[in-house]
């Protein structure tokens, strides 16, 4: 029978809550639960062993019994037995309550018990007192006690952490001989230990379930692993090329001036009047309803947009028009819109596309250096594509190619990164890694960002000035 | 009319004419558009080439405007739009001419004799006139004032790809020449360079030739492999399959997207990486149909180049110029009732590897057309290098033209010029190629071999192996895309 949380929202002691989560885990499905620190990942597998306080929604057909291992419940377990020596401490010396005591009160499957504390090397450690155990010591304990009970459904949250080598492959050989007949439901932060019976996985965010992937869906897996790798790793931006260097700006100019702008075709008049200054380190969110000219405005800057040779526009020092080509203003500008990634249909690799950003080009037509193909090699890094630098650009996923063509707009630290609606037409998950790799961006370098985007949800940390269309 | 250029000069002269072609090295182009910075460039007309060589060179930091007939600006015509709307000065020859330091005439090359008498009396004392097509000098042998230089920058694509490229950072292979006759200050080849480095050719790879062999190559490329064979490929192609039961849905997108799809696998790796798409037993029989039509078509294919070289082929097109273009609009008008032509693409999958297995026949009239037609340039004293943009790289160019609307497209793309000689060739093709569209079934073109044994005998498949990559226009063809993905490090 199917577990169901509908439109369930629980508070934890009003420190947490996981919201409006609908979710189903079908008999002899075994789920992955990932996320980020603080993501809600915990919370939600405590929820099903019956923690927190339902606010809202229901939860049907919760197991009966749950082995759990998890920090909070082997933290609570040794306090309990703290409290209990407080609480007999008169003139007795407390020897506390021995370990096979403790596997005792709850092992119903006695076999898997022997089994276990055998295979994890606890025999010696049976009649010491269970609060002198050591962190590794109590955490296997907390291991047989759930796995000895004949659970419904097993929770384990990063149940490999701190174990030795032989324990972990001991664990390991077990869950996948128990995985056939009973529930599993695992947290782990090292996706790489994440087991073959695992057969799909949830992404918990801000404390509401985003994502669920089932894994036979390669894409979508895929699609979540590099997400995770965006939000859980440390990631620092690739440093620029030394050997490239733009021509210097003045600092006391802007880096955009528009003055009185206007874009008209025909008769219809898509915006006039338009002054727009953008100053360095000024990071600004564009938005406007569709047609209102957002691209218009942004191609000016550019020099995609052909009027601009009759506005009055000064970009990084060059007024517009006087003699200037556009390569000498789009050497400032890192550039990433929905229409680029439909002309970038060159057949070149990963790293050919970064590259690329160095030259302003789609496509790769000039020698490349040692140092910028290492740059390149570092953005694949980032993105977690590391292992795929020599496939072709178009085999790639949508999701996967946005992501290229910011990290190929970023990789000369560029003055201006102009991001033109970089979520749209991506699906929730992608939209996500997206936002993941701008936020970084915007955190650590000193690139000035012009972010386009009429969903108000899609908001980033970091950019406070407003233009509305 | 004036004398045909090319027919006033010596043996000696025209030999040395047609064999003027080297490719430039990008070094060579390291004054980048000086020559031409500050000076007034006016394009006459605003259509395929005028509008996207203006935006390229505007784009490059040059000064762009547009002199339009009239007409065109009164009516505010497509011409006038194009300008304007992009944000270009546009004004009446008068207004415009007088000023420039460049003329770069990029009417319809019929028009051409017409429009230089019309600007020569206001060009400025020594000032430059520029072509894309040296039809008017070589063909028509128009006589430029003296202090004028004439030069042509030639892009060997049509248009929007010129647009294009030059966007992604790139640029289409270009020809530059300047006409010997009216180079009075030894400027010409300067002003080209520039021009040349403009509109982004540079970057793919220049070639230095004259007016007269770009005419002469240029024309017979156009009228056989690139636009008549397509277009006799796809009227038999779809005829033949028709007869043979495929569904007709099917038999038009087979062609529509096929000679897109076949002729790519030409521009990474030549005509060997063409059939090398194809299976074993598929390419021994494509192979051996190009062999049977290279024989049939030869005459037809010496035919052109002699009617070209002779100055027959441009005589019987201005003739009909002089007759209102009576032909061509017939032609055109014929070539929209053919049952391809009518017939919309079905929607049904065909993946990339179908269009191979199911298009043999399409794939041996590529090979047989671009062979043809670089063996024939070749041996009337057209530079190898030449001859091969005019045959094979240009062809993948022509085929995105009917994957977009079919002929329409493509005829529409070309140039009036091109489009001419395409319906003369398909009006020989056709019936020429009777006979042997009698023995084809649908095995070579439609349905595929459906063979249960792939088996293929080794020492036939060494021979014809050796046979694709020997020939010529494979060697001429590595080196020069050599040279291009040099720069363009893609693939
Ligand atoms: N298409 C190609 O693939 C290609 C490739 C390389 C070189 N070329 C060469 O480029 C040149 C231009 O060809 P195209 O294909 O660009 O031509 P197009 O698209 O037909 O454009 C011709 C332009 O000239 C104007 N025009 C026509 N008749 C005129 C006249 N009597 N006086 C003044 N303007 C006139 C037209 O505007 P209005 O009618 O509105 O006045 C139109 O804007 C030709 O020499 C051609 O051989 C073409
Ligand atoms: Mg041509």
């Amino acid at each position: 029978m199917a577990i169901t949380l509908k439109n369930l929202t629980v508070d934890f002691d009003n420190r947490f809550q996981c919201k409006k989560i609908n979710w189903t885990i079908n008999a002899g499905e075994h789920w992955l639960i990932t996320g980020s620190n603080g993501s809600g990942k915990s919370a939600l597998a405590a929820i099903l062993a019956g923690y927190g306080d339902i606010e809202a929604g229901v939860i049907t057909n919760a197991p009966e019994k749950v082995g759990l291992v998890s920090f909070e419940a082997q933290a609570e377990l040794i306090a309990a037995e703290r409290r209990k020596d407080d609480a007999d401490i008169m003139d007795v010396i407390a020897e506390g309550t021995p370990v096979h005591e403790i596997i005792d009160a709850v092992a119903t499957d006695r076999h898997t018990a022997d089994k276990l504390i055998e295979k994890l090397g606890l025999t010696p450690l049976l009649n010491r007192a269970f609060r002198k155990l050591s962190t590794g010591e109590t955490r296997k304990v907390m291991l047989i006690r759930a796995l000895s009970c004949n659970p419904g459904l097993l929770i384990l949250d990063e149940p490999f952490e701190g174990l030795d080598v032989d324990s972990l492959s001991a664990l390991q050989a077990h869950l996948t001989e128990v995985a056939g007949n009973t529930q599993v439901l695992m947290i782990l932060n090292r996706l790489d230990q994440c087991p073959d019976y695992i057969t799909h996985v949830a992404y918990m965010h801000n404390g509401e379930l985003q994502q669920t992937v089932d894994r036979t869906d390669n894409d979508a897996y895929d699609a979540l692993m590099q997400l995770l790798h965006l939000k859980t790793t440390e990631l620092s931006i690739p440093p620029a090329d030394p050997d490239f260097t733009l021509p210097p700006l003045n600092a006391e100019q802007p880096l955009v001036k528009l003055t009185n702008a206007a874009v008209r075709y025909d008769e219809a008049v898509i915006f006039e009047n338009l002054n727009w200054t953008i100053n360095a380190g000024n990071h600004w969110q564009l938005t406007g309803p569709n047609g209102s000219g957002k691209t218009a405005l942004l191609s000016l800057i550019t020099g995609d947009h052909p009027q601009c040779y009759v506005n009055d526009i000064d970009v990084f020092g060059f007024k517009r028009g006087s003699g200037e080509s556009i390569w000498q203003i789009k050497q400032f500008i890192g550039y990433v819109s929905t229409a680029l990634q439909w002309e970038y249909t060159v057949g070149t690799s990963l790293r050919n596309v970064i590259i690329s950003g160095f030259y302003d080009s789609i496509g790769l037509y000039s020698k490349y250096t040692d140092n910028q193909r290492n740059i390149a090699d570092q953005w694949l890094q980032v993105l977690g594509m590391a292992d795929r630098s020599s496939d072709t650009f178009t085999s790639q996923s949508y999701g996967d190619q946005r992501l290229l063509l910011i990290a190929r707009a970023m990789v000369k630290h560029p003055p201006l990164l102009i991001l033109d609606e970089p979520c749209l037409g991506l699906d929730d998950m992608n939209r996500q890694r997206v936002l993941a790799l701008i936020e970084i961006i915007c955190a650590r370098s000193t690139t000035t960002v012009l972010y386009v985007n009429h969903h108000a949800e899609d908001k980033i940390a970091g950019i406070d000035n407003y233009l509305a269309l | 009319m004036a004398e045909n250029y090319f027919n006033s000069l010596s043996l000696r002269e025209q030999l040395e004419q047609l064999g003027k072609c080297r490719f430039m090295h990008l070094n060579e182009f390291d004054d980048g558009v000086n020559a031409l910075k500050g000076k007034k460039m006016v394009v006459i007309g605003c259509g395929a080439q005028g509008l996207n060589q203006g935006l390229n060179l505007r784009d490059s930091g040059l000064d762009v405007s547009y002199a339009l007939r009239q007409a065109a600006i009164d009516e505010k015509r497509q011409s006038w739009k194009n300008a304007s709307e992009n944000g270009f000065t546009v004004g009446t020859y008068e207004d415009l001419i007088p000023t420039a330091d460049v003329v770069l005439n990029l009417t319809p090359d019929k028009q051409h004799t017409a429009v230089v008498n019309a600007v020569m009396p206001l060009m400025k004392k020594g000032a430059c006139l520029s072509y894309s097509h040296g039809f008017n000098i070589v063909e028509e042998g128009m006589k430029v004032r003296d202090d004028l230089t004439v030069i042509m920058v030639a892009p060997k694509c049509p248009g929007t790809e010129v647009r294009a490229e030059y966007v992604r950072g790139f640029g289409v292979p270009t020809l530059i020449a300047v006409h010997d006759d009216n180079d009075p200050n030894g400027e010409g080849l300067a002003l080209a360079k520039a021009y040349a480095v403009g509109t982004g050719g540079h970057k793919a790879g220049v070639l230095m030739s004259s007016f007269i062999a770009e005419v002469k190559s240029d024309l017979m490329g156009e009228q056989t492999i690139l636009c008549g064979m397509l277009q006799t490929g796809s009227l038999l192609c779809f005829d033949k399959m028709i007869e043979e039961g495929i569904d007709p849905g099917y038999a038009s997108k087979l062609i529509q997207y096929g000679w897109e799809t076949t002729t790519e696998a030409l521009k990474y790796g030549g005509v060997t990486n063409m059939m090398d798409r194809l299976s074993n037993p598929a390419k021994i029989k494509a192979f051996e149909l190009a062999e049977e039509m290279k024989d049939i078509m030869r005459p037809l294919y010496n035919k052109h180049q002699d009617d070209i070289m002779t100055g027959k082929f441009s005589q019987t097109m201005m003739a009909d110029w002089a007759n209102d273009d009576k032909e061509l609009l017939g032609w055109r008008a014929d070539t929209a009732e053919t049952a391809f032509e009518k017939t919309p693409a079905g929607d049904v999958e065909i993946s990339e590897q179908e269009y191979f297995d199911n298009g043999i026949l399409m794939v041996a009239m590529v090979k047989a057309g671009v062979e043809l037609a670089f063996e024939t340039m070749t041996s009337a004293g057209i530079i190898a290098d030449s001859a091969y943009y005019e045959s094979l790289h240009e062809t993948p160019l022509i085929a995105n033209t009917i994957a977009r609307k079919k002929l329409f497209e493509m005829n529409s793309t070309i140039s009036d010029t091109a489009e001419y000689g395409c319906y003369l060739y398909n009006h020989a093709c056709v019936p020429l190629l009777g006979d042997f569209m009698k023995g084809i079934k649908s095995d070579v073109i439609g349905a595929g071999l459906q063979l249960n044994d792939m088996t293929v005998d080794n020492a036939r498949l060494i021979e014809v192996n050796e046979a694709i990559r020997n020939h010529p226009v494979e060697e001429i063809g590595g080196t020069l895309r050599g040279y291009m993905s040099d720069m363009k490090r893609i693939v």
